[in-house]
Formats: C-alpha cells, sequence, structure tokens
C-alpha cells in the first residue's frame, strides 16, 4: 500500500474517481457534498481532465450521459433533491447502457428537509428512482478508506456491466476526516468500448447511442438482455460484511454509517452478556440475500436499523422470507440513533 | 386600513443586502396598504429565498430555482392575492432559467424580485449565472471563464412588459420600484443589486454605489431599444430604475372563466355544473 493521508469522506471519493481514472466531472452546489466539487475544481485541471459547475443537477447529469457515450470515464455527485432531478437521466443511462458513477450524499427529506444525515434515499436507489425496469449498483462504504476503495470500483463496475453505479453516503461520511491509504496503483478494469461515439475514422459503421425502441419486439428483447445482465450483476458483485453472527442472539441489519454505531453497541452488549451480530449490506443491490439466508435461524430475530422510517427493513424481509421475526428501529430528520437506544432494542426482544 | 408587517430574527449575515430588500419590501407593502392575507410570497431555496420566513405574509417556500411555477399556480388559482416571487440569481437564472424564460413567455400578473448578489450565497460562494467573466470564486479558482447572463436584456427579449433593476443600498428607490412592479399588471422583473458580504469580494456594497446611477426623469421607459440598450449597460455604469414599461394582455385575462367572476379557489362548483357539458355528448 501507498500514500496515507488524513482526508474528508468527499474528498476522498474526489481523489478515487481520479485515481480510478475518470477525467470528466459535472456538478452543482448542495450541501453536504459540494467539497467533491471544490476538490475536483482543483484536481480535475491537474490531471488533465475537465471539471465544470453545471447550471443544474438535470445538466449535470446529461453531462455525464454525453461523456459517457464518448466513451469516457464520467462522474457528477449530489444530494437527495439534486440527486431526484437525476433520476429521469438515470433512467435513460440504463436504457442506453451506458457506464456512470453518481455520487449521492443523503440528506433527509421529503422535500428540501435538512442537511444532517440520513439514509432515506434507500428506496429511490435500489428499487429504480426513474422511470422503467431498471437497475442500479448501490455501493454503501462506511469508511473514508471503504468510500475510496469502493469508488475505484464503482468505475469498473460501471464500465464492465455498461451500468450506473451509485456510491450511497451521508453528511457524516462525507464530512468526517480519517486516514485513508492509497495504494500506488489502482486495477483499472479495461473495457472494450467499441460501442461509444469515438469518430469511425471511415474504418467501421457509425455507432449510434439511444435508448428508444419503438418495436415492441425489439423492446423486449433489448429488457430481456438487461434484466440478464442484471442477474450476472446478483452473481457477481454482492458485497456483505458479516461480523460476529455465529450464535448471535439478535442480528441487526444495518448499513453505512449505521453500522458503525452497531459495531459499537455489539462491545457494550457483550459486556452485558448478549451476544449481537451484524450484517451490513455493503453493495444495497445486489442485496446480501444469501448471507441472510445463512443465519436466518441463528438469532431469536433480527432488528435493521436505519437512518429513516424502514426502507432496507424490507429487503432484509423479502431475504428472510419469513425464517425469523424481524424488528425495526429508525431515527428520522437527521437524528442519530446513540448506541444505548439500539443497545435498549435488542434487550426489549431478548425478553419477549 | 395601515398594518404593519411583523418581521422575524433572520440568519442572514451582519451586513447583507437581503435587510435592505426585506425593509424595502415591508414598506411596499405597508404603502401599498397590502394586508398580508392579501399577498403571498413565493420563494426557490437560498438566502434570498429564506424572505417569507423572516416576513409575516402568506408564504410558499418550494423547490431550488423553481419559484415561478408555483407562483404561476397560485395566480391562477386566486387572481385576488398579490403574488410575489423572491429569490436568488442561482436561483432564478440558473437553476430556473427554464421557468423564467417560459414564466415571461406566459405573462402572469406577478412581481418576481430578483437578489442579485453575483454568487451562491447559501452554498458558500460558487459562481451564479450573473457572476462576472474571471471573478475567482470559492470553486472557480482560476476565475469564472464564461459570459454572464444579461437578466434584463433576455427579459425584454423573451418579452417582459415591466423591466427594472434595483440596488439594496437605495432603500427609497428599491421602494417605489417594489411598489411599480406590483402593481404592474403582468410578470414585472426587480432585479436587484444586493452585496453578499461574505462571499463576494468583488461586487461590494461600494462597487455597486460607485457604479450605479439613476435613469432620468425624461427617459421613455417605452421605448424597447434604448431599455435593451440600458439592459446591457452594466459595468463602469450600471443604471437603475424602470428601464422598460409597457401595459401587455396577461395569461389570465386571456381566459374569461379566469377573468370574469370570482377567484377558482372560491367558486362553489357542483356536479350539475358538468350537465351543460355532458348533454354535448348527447
Ligand atoms: C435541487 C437543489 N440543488 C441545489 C441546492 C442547493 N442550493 C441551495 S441554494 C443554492 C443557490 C443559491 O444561490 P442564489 O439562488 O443566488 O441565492 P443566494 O443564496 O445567493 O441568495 C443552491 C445551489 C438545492 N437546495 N436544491
Ligand atoms: S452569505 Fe451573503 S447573501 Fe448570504 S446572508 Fe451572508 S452576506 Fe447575505
Ligand atoms: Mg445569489
Amino acid at each position: 500500500m501507498g500514500e496515507k493521508l488524513l482526508m474528508s469522506g468527499n474528498e476522498v471519493i474526489a481523489e478515487a474517481a481520479i485515481r480510478a481514472g475518470c477525467r470528466f466531472y459535472f456538478g452543482y452546489p448542495i450541501t453536504p457534498q459540494t467539497e467533491i466539487a471544490h476538490y475536483l475544481a482543483k484536481r480535475m485541471p491537474e490531471a488533465g481532465g475537465t471539471f465544470l459547475q453545471a447550471e443544474s443537477e438535470i445538466a449535470a447529469i446529461n453531462m455525464v450521459y454525453g461523456a459517457s457515450a464518448a466513451g469516457a470515464r464520467a462522474m457528477t455527485s449530489s444530494s437527495s433533491p439534486g440527486i431526484s432531478l437525476k433520476q429521469e437521466c438515470i433512467s435513460y443511462l440504463a436504457g442506453a447502457e451506458l457506464p456512470a458513477v453518481i455520487v449521492n450524499i443523503v440528506r433527509c427529506g421529503p422535500g428540501l428537509g435538512g442537511i444532517l444525515p440520513a439514509q432515506c434515499d434507500y428506496f429511490q436507489a435500489v428499487k429504480g428512482g426513474g422511470h422503467g425496469d431498471y437497475k442500479m449498483v448501490v455501493l454503501a462504504p462506511c469508511s473514508v478508506q471503504e468510500l475510496y476503495e469502493l469508488t475505484v470500483e464503482a468505475f469498473n463496475i460501471a464500465d464492465r456491466y455498461r451500468v450506473t453505479v451509485m456510491i450511497m453516503g451521508d453528511g457524516i461520511l462525507g464530512q468526517m476526516m480519517e486516514i485513508v491509504e492509497f495504494r500506488d496503483e489502482e486495477e483499472i478494469f479495461n473495457a472494450d468500448k467499441s460501442w461509444a461515439l469515438t469518430g469511425t475514422g471511415m474504418k467501421r459503421e457509425n455507432n449510434f447511442i439511444t435508448s428508444i425502441y419503438i418495436n415492441p419486439e425489439v423492446l423486449e428483447a433489448h429488457n430481456r438482455k438487461l434484466q440478464q445482465k442484471y442477474r450476472e450483476i446478483e452473481r457477481n458483485e454482492c458485497r456483505v460484511e458479516v461480523y460476529n453472527c455465529e450464535n448471535a442472539d439478535v442480528i441487526v441489519a444495518a448499513f453505512g454509517t449505521v453500522a458503525r454505531i452497531v459495531k459499537n453497541v455489539i462491545k457494550q452488549a457483550e459486556r452485558e452478556g448478549i451476544k449481537v451480530g451484524l450484517i451490513r449490506p455493503i453493495t444495497l443491490w445486489p442485496f446480501p440475500n444469501e448471507a441472510f439466508l445463512k443465519y436466518a435461524q441463528v438469532p431469536r430475530a433480527f432488528l435493521t436499523v436505519e437512518l429513516n422510517a424502514g426502507q432496507m427493513l424490507e429487503d432484509v424481509k423479502l431475504a428472510l422470507n419469513g425464517a425469523n421475526k424481524t424488528y425495526f428501529y429508525g431515527r428520522m430528520g437527521g437524528m442519530i440513533p446513540a448506541q444505548k437506544e439500539i443497545l435498549d432494542e435488542i434487550k426489549k426482544i431478548m425478553e419477549k | 386600513m395601515n398594518y404593519e408587517y411583523k418581521l422575524y430574527e433572520p440568519t442572514w449575515c451582519p451586513g447583507c443586502g437581503n435587510y435592505m430588500i426585506r425593509t424595502a419590501l415591508k414598506m411596499a407593502l405597508e404603502g401599498l396598504g397590502i394586508e398580508p392575507h392579501e399577498a403571498v410570497i413565493v420563494s426557490g431555496i437560498g438566502q434570498a429565498a429564506k424572505m417569507p420566513h423572516y416576513i409575516k405574509i402568506n408564504g410558499f417556500n418550494g423547490l431550488h430555482g423553481r419559484a415561478i411555477p408555483p407562483a404561476i399556480g397560485i395566480k391562477l388559482s386566486n387572481k385576488n392575492l398579490k403574488v410575489i416571487v423572491e429569490s436568488g440569481d442561482g436561483d432564478s437564472y440558473g437553476e430556473g432559467g427554464n421557468h423564467f424564460i417560459h414564466g415571461i413567455r406566459r405573462n402572469i400578473d406577478i412581481a418576481h424580485f430578483v437578489h442579485n448578489n453575483q454568487i451562491y450565497g447559501l452554498t458558500k460562494g460558487q459562481a451564479s449565472p450573473t457572476t462576472a467573466m474571471g471573478h475567482k470564486t470559492t470553486l472557480q479558482y482560476d476565475g469564472v471563464k464564461i459570459e454572464p447572463i444579461q437578466p434584463l436584456a433576455l427579459a425584454l427579449t423573451m418579452g417582459a412588459g415591466f423591466v427594472a433593476r434595483g440596488f439594496s443600498g437605495d432603500i427609497q428607490r428599491l421602494v417605489s420600484l417594489m411598489k411599480e412592479a406590483i402593481n404592474y399588471k403582468g410578470y414585472a422583473l426587480v432585479d436587484i443589486l444586493q452585496p453578499c458580504v461574505v462571499w463576494n469580494k468583488v461586487n461590494t456594497f461600494s462597487w455597486y454605489r460607485d457604479r450605479v446611477y439613476y435613469l432620468p426623469d425624461d427617459y421613455d421607459y417605452t421605448n424597447k431599444k434604448e431599455a435593451m440598450e440600458k439592459a446591457l449597460e452594466f459595468g463602469d455604469r450600471i443604471p437603475i430604475g424602470i428601464l422598460y414599461k409597457v401595459e401587455k394582455e396577461t395569461y389570465g385575462d386571456k381566459f374569461d372563466f379566469i377573468k370574469k367572476g370570482l377567484p377558482l379557489v372560491d367558486r362553489e362548483l357542483n356536479p350539475l355544473d358538468a350537465e351543460k357539458l355532458m348533454n354535448e355528448f348527447i
């Protein structure tokens, strides 16, 4: 491993993008992720890339659409309201099968809501916030180091499958400073981009990027192909951390920053004689169903903890498919659960 | 009836031009004898757009860049309300540029006060569509590389019937501009120069003060060509006042069902009203 630096999550996303070969960033300011733009405004020109502040989030994502069509690694970032604006184009990117990386440093909604940490965009990201039958890979890091590694990975996954990959964090992760250890060199997936609009040099037929298929048979075939690709991603790209789950009394399901709190809860619970496990989905889609199935019978019950009203909870239930009881504890509006709150929920389950 | 508008404690920085704009707004509303239930302030998101939070009046604080469409919705459903849009330059001309253009074409009876500080204040100092070329910001380290929007010229080209520029540093004149805009029947744009003391160190209070001048009394504001010339004057000298004002038919007046009778929200509708329409099919 190489250089060790103390950096904020947002800066690390930006630096990781550069290291992953991203040379096009299009953004629009919104708290709490604007530092990504501020970092790239400096770094992109140094790296020989383009940084551009667009007139809106819609313009920014459509610029990514164009850069990606031209064969480049491109990224945009925003926070919840801005991500809502990008949904239309995310659907088009899926339809046109173009790779793209989108960062959502989630804030609390609905509407303008507030700027504090939340996980209330889970459904939007995982179930498809735009129109049509499509899927987007959603990565949910829980540390600055993981933000770095997953951002690089995001570009590789996007190129490998020609899909959109979202990195989903929150204000804690984006603003927090931690030590990050960079690799000397990144492993960059070298994609065949013969589909890209590179100019033909008069040597081949021209390429054409579109998501329009008026003929229903052709469109159904196109959809089947997309679905096949999504099944392949489900087989290959699922990532999960399973922690302390053997013989656990209660298994907590949590992602992102909440999972960090849960790890502290686990220590506290142990001192009180309760064994708590953690299943932390790192990919929210594809969802790590198998990890849940594997431990389905182990605990007395599962407890999903989120910064929302219960969104991943539905996927946990689907994964368990009735094999065990599932409870939920959530905070909203930028409120963060204290360790004690979570521990009390666990104790309630133990008493049931 | 004399009504005094109540103000709430704002979170704007001390010295911000928004304070003066709020004072002017309060004075304009009071001066026109408009009571808080007779008007509504519609805003997007930004420092300027916080206005409805800080003055006691019907308030609507919507999406960033999208104050104009709900203002249209409000005016068309209740023509008796005075509708005033208060938003920033980024909000009105950037994220909301499209709505700005099409709002003008529609000519709904609303007054649009743009707090133009030539910067994104709320998000900490990025360039806005009116930031000058070469201006270095917290994000455009190397200076802005693209031409700024000329909002008044754009409004004139789109056919706006009332186009004005104000300066937050001169409250008396701003009050009279606001009154004229509120009384004008149709879409009225007032672009208000507003120093942002924290994020815009170029277009400061004194920068504006040294440049603004008042359109002379004999200025003919019905002359579009001259208005266009004045609209493009933004540099060593910046004209303040009503650049252009002509009468135009509003959108609402083009439709009898809006123009005549009670505001749409006050109309009693009952199922029998559909009978006439149903008869057309029999
Ligand atoms: C969809 C969306 N994008 C971005 C933002 C973040 N944001 C809030 S205000 C603002 C711009 C503020 O600039 P301006 O309109 O000029 O108002 P000012 O603060 O300068 O008064 C931005 C980008 C947001 N709230 N919503
Ligand atoms: S940041 Fe600028 S626009 Fe916002 S309140 Fe402070 S001085 Fe006013
Ligand atoms: Mg502004």
